[in-house]
């Protein structure tokens, strides 16, 4: 899957997961911080996307202090997933 | 008993802002579904993660619990269940892998009281009652034992239910919905098994002060049986011990449309005062266990308007201008309840 569309679906799940009301995939920008300022998201959004990334992805984030590197935005999100996926 | 104050129901119907209960919403599907307002007191952060049964239980009490009660106490019997099937469902799915918090969290019955005390800050008495189909009479109960011990204090009670897909299908298998369309009032009208599907949130301020409040709960009772005859001593025994004999109070039925049931209304017709006015409210508001509190909304309102649209009217008597309402819900033909209001 080529980068761009990987960060297209992966937004979309996002949205769907997290029940983002409001927000269109398209809106959220590659770089915008997923925490606090951009988003908003909370920390019950990052035990969320943690099983997003297990169950779309196949990848087991263990350790919080490696969640906390890539739960930054869209961009280290996808890199991590190209990096680490299993499915 | 205790007086309702502020008054707020969320269901199928016009109730929540603009009140309108003349101009009826039929059931889609033999469904009654709520028609949810904007709520524009919860955060958009923490609206995403509720389920139907939170969101309309927290939209319909966040107004009252504005007031500072004491406590939260509330009657449902299934809580959020769509949300407690999904967590359910994700268990088996990912074999008891990584589980999302946000169904599991929603999934409780105390899950509506606890955000309510959450939202509102509300530290004092938290409790919910879930006694199926007498859940909200429990709930009243328990506020009332509550107010007793505390005259000075006031309570948020309420009582909500959601039509969920699990509990809807369930049900549907068990007989309890019906299989022909149903467009309105036509529901009683069938001679067959089954109601239609219903669901909503009503919430009250209740307190012991009488200044400014809308209605009074005289009287609840509740008992299990299935004998109609037992059905028909109780409410006998309850007109008496309330004076209702000479009254004019309008006779509030849970007919449901289930010939199965038909029976219970027919023998507690049959022990009111011929002078009662008998009117019948599930066309609006569907079957669900927790109905009553729906019904104690209709109540107090009805007393404090002093209207009743002509679709609730099944007979009427010559005197229109009644000062109590005697409702009688019965639930699945087993748990039974009359509860009294009156105006202040």
């Amino acid at each position: 899957m080529e980068r761009e569309e990987l960060k297209t679906q992966l937004k979309k799940q996002i949205v769907e997961f997290l029940n983002l009301m409001q927000v269109k995939p398209e809106d959220i920008k590659d770089d915008e911080p997923l925490f606090g300022e951009g988003l908003g998201l909370d920390s019950i959004d990052s035990i969320e996307l943690i099983v997003l990334l297990n169950r779309e992805y196949g990848i087991d984030i263990k350790d919080p202090k490696e969640g906390r590197k890539v739960l930054i935005d869209i961009n280290t999100m996808v890199d991590y997933i190209e990096a680490h996926r299993t499915k | 008993m205790f007086y309702f104050h502020h008054i707020t129901c969320i269901s199928p119907q016009k109730t929540f802002a603009d009140i309108d209960i003349e101009n009826i919403k039929p059931p889609v599907e033999n469904k009654l579904l709520v028609a949810e307002p904007v709520y524009d007191g919860i955060p958009l952060g923490i609206l995403r993660r509720m389920g139907k049964a939170v969101r309309i239980g927290v939209g319909a009490a966040l107004k009252i619990a504005k007031q500072n009660p004491n406590g939260v106490v509330i009657g449902t019997a299934n809580g959020g269940m769509e949300d407690c099937i999904k967590f359910l469902n994700q268990i088996i799915e990912y074999d008891e892998g990584i589980l999302t918090p946000t169904n599991f969290v929603q999934s409780t019955t105390n899950a509506v009281a606890a955000q309510i005390g959450l939202m509102s800050v509300n530290k004092g008495y938290n409790c919910t009652h879930v006694h199926r189909g007498l859940a909200f009479e429990n709930a009243m109960t328990d506020v009332d034992m509550l107010l007793k011990e505390n005259s000075s204090h006031s309570y948020l009670l309420g009582g909500v239910d959601e039509i969920s897909a699990y509990n809807y299908n369930i049900e549907l298998l068990g007989g309890w919905y019906k299989k022909e369309k149903i467009a309105g009032v036509d529901l009683y009208d069938q001679n067959s098994a089954g109601s239609i599907a219903g669901e909503g949130a009503a919430m009250f301020w209740a307190s012991n002060n009488e200044q400014n409040a809308i209605a009074k709960l005289q009287a609840v009772r509740m008992f299990h049986s299935e004998d109609e005859n037992l059905i028909a001593d109780e409410l006998k025994k309850f007109i008496e011990e309330n004076y209702l004999e000479e009254e004019s109070v309008l006779f509030f039925s849970g007919e449901n449309g289930d010939s199965r049931l038909q029976k219970y209304y027919s023998a507690s017709e049959e022990i009111i005062n011929k002078d009662f006015t008998v009117a019948r409210f599930k066309h609006v508001t569907g079957e669900y266990p927790s109905v009553s509190a729906m019904a104690v909304w209709l109540a107090c309102y009805i007393l404090k308007e002093q209207i009743l649209p002509d679709h609730f009217l099944k007979y009427s008597s010559s005197k229109k201008d009644f000062s109590k309402i005697l409702i009688y819900n019965n639930y699945k033909g087993i748990q039974h309840s009359f509860i009294l209001i009156s105006r202040k």
